[in-house]
């Protein structure tokens, strides 16, 4: 395309922004709603993905070994777990340490364990992964071997709790799709006539852009652009909507349930989200008037 | 300059708008084509710049087949044509210089050349006070003088006119024919479709004549008069 086009394309969407401002302001409109929606799912899905992160790092696997274990014996299969790839710490915790912890936990009840002995507990070992194993399926696959090995006579670990919290953010996520997805196409076609609308009212235009030897390209080209920019400038409202609602929940929200302490673990979306709301409101409106276009000028 | 080889232009269900037409018409010539309303005038030139497709038949303009063109080769044959109808076809948003400069743009002409272009022509065709003026401010007479400007900002080989002189006044008609007449002196081909037989006996030249889509009578090629 020569530099004399693009400059033919460039004033003709400028002179369009221009004399349908409205129409562009009204398609910016439903592209930002859309992707405010998608953009919430976004932000939901990648704090509950670092809180679940944080949360994490308080996992603990617990080793209880035989009673018979001989101290030898203890200290080979501690080196054996030290050794596992995925083990980030190993602590020994002997009966009489969780014997004292067992009655601390008991608080005023202590009581009722008198007579009783540090005997009745085993000694264990507490296991902590390194960040990347922390997931379900990495602890299940450790937990397995640990349960694999002579010695450990029982394994635990908070298998439900974790299995929960990875559910919902699975369903996040698979929501922000779906829904995602719906909204998408439902936007696509609003931008579908929307476009059309524009097409209309430029219909004399295009034909005799077309009489006069235009090609298709050119005849396309600004509208594309101009989809391109009411999608941009969409996804940037939606960001700008989306950032004062998080600011207004992350302040009011932990307070008014008072059950969070997570006001500091929450953040809004990171540059790589932002960016992808942005390149989806991009390419929301440059679909929507090429299709359009494409079905218009077929006609 | 234009060949057309058993014709036809057949419009669902089965209305055969053009028939069976053979015709030629060399470079440089002036022809009228002539004929009733509904004799198939503007179907024919329509197939000459490919706004209809030709049910059958092969049709060769400037030595090349445009029967079946994809979109760029549509949009590569009408850059070479100038195309002007009765009802004008301007943009009533743009400025007479706007309107002809569009047309030079489109085709890759840099804006400053095109306007410069346009602004000659304009003035060459008598409307050098008009070149700010939108067409809704202007006569029929001089809007079609800007949709001829439009027509031959490229500088086409073929100039094809559907009734150019159908909504204008007789002073005004005459004045739009001489126009043609220039186009043709300097060297274009001219085809005119028209059902005003007065413009034929008054300026000449080869006149073709249509009835129920098909030629019925060729006059010999002559000089048209003015």
């Amino acid at each position: 395309m020569r530099f004399a086009q693009l400059s033919f394309i460039f004033l003709r969407v400028l002179k369009s922004l221009k004399e349908l401002l409205w129409t562009h302001m009204l398609t910016s409109g439903t592209m930002a709603m859309t992707l405010f929606i998608f953009g919430g799912f976004l932000l939901i899905q990648d704090n509950l993905q670092s809180l679940l992160k944080g949360w994490g790092n308080q996992i603990q696997i617990f080793a209880y070994l035989d009673n018979s274990l001989a101290s030898p014996d203890r200290q080979k299969l501690l080196a054996a777990i030290r050794s596992y790839p995925e083990v980030e710490s190993v602590r020994f915790v002997s009966r009489e340490e969780a014997w004292e912890k067992f009655k601390k936990s008991m608080g005023s009840q202590s009581g009722l364990l008198e007579g009783l002995q540090a005997e009745i507990l085993p000694s264990s070992f507490e296991i902590v992964l390194k960040m990347p194993y922390r997931s379900h399926t990495s602890i299940g696959d450790v937990v397995k071997r640990l349960r694999g090995l002579g010695g450990i006579g029982d394994v635990e670990y908070p298998e439900e709790w974790l299995e929960k919290l990875s559910l919902i953010v699975l369903g996040v996520q698979w929501a922000k799709w779906i829904l995602g997805g719906f909204l998408f196409v439902a936007t696509l076609l609003i931008i579908g006539n929307t476009v059309k609308l524009a097409i209309l009212a430029r219909k004399d235009e295009i034909e005799i852009m077309q009489l006069v030897g235009a090609s298709a390209g050119l005849i396309q080209a600004p509208f594309v652009v101009e989809g391109m920019i009411q999608g941009i400038v969409g996804a940037s409202i939606s960001l700008l909507l989306l950032w004062l609602l998080f600011l207004l929940l992350s302040t009011q929200l932990p307070s008014f349930l008072g059950i969070f302490a997570v006001r500091d673990q929450i953040h809004f979306l990171n540059a790589q989200g932002s960016v992808l709301l942005l390149v989806l409101g991009w390419l929301l409106g440059a679909c929507g008037s090429l299709f359009s276009l494409k079905r218009f000028l077929k006609a | 300059m234009i060949q057309l080889f058993r014709v036809s232009k057949i419009y669902p269900p089965n209305y055969p708008a053009v028939k069976d037409i053979n015709l030629q018409i060399e470079k440089g010539e002036f022809v009228f084509l002539s004929g009733p309303s509904g004799a198939g005038k503007t179907t024919l030139l329509k197939l000459l710049f490919r706004a209809e497709d030709a049910s059958e038949g092969q049709i060769i303009v400037n030595g090349r087949n445009i029967t079946r063109l994809n979109g760029k080769g549509v949009a590569e044959l009408r850059r070479e044509l100038g195309l002007v109808f009765q009802e004008y076809k301007l943009l009533p948003t743009l400025t007479a210089l706007e309107n002809v400069a569009l047309a030079a743009e489109v085709v890759g002409v840099p804006r400053q050349e095109s306007r410069k272009k346009a602004f000659h022509l304009l003035r060459e065709l008598g409307l050098k006070d008009k070149h700010d003026a939108r067409p809704p401010t202007l006569s029929g007479g001089e809007q079609q003088r800007v949709a001829i400007a439009r027509a031959l900002v490229n500088d086409p080989i073929l100039v094809l006119a559907d009734e150019p002189t159908g909504n204008l006044d007789a002073d005004m008609a005459d004045e739009t024919m001489r126009l043609f007449l220039r186009i043709h002196e300097k060297g274009a081909t001219v085809l005119i479709a028209t059902h005003d037989t007065g413009l034929l006996k008054q300026f000449g030249g080869r006149a073709v004549f249509l009835q129920r889509g098909q030629v019925v009578r060729d006059s010999k090629p002559g000089r048209p008069e003015g």
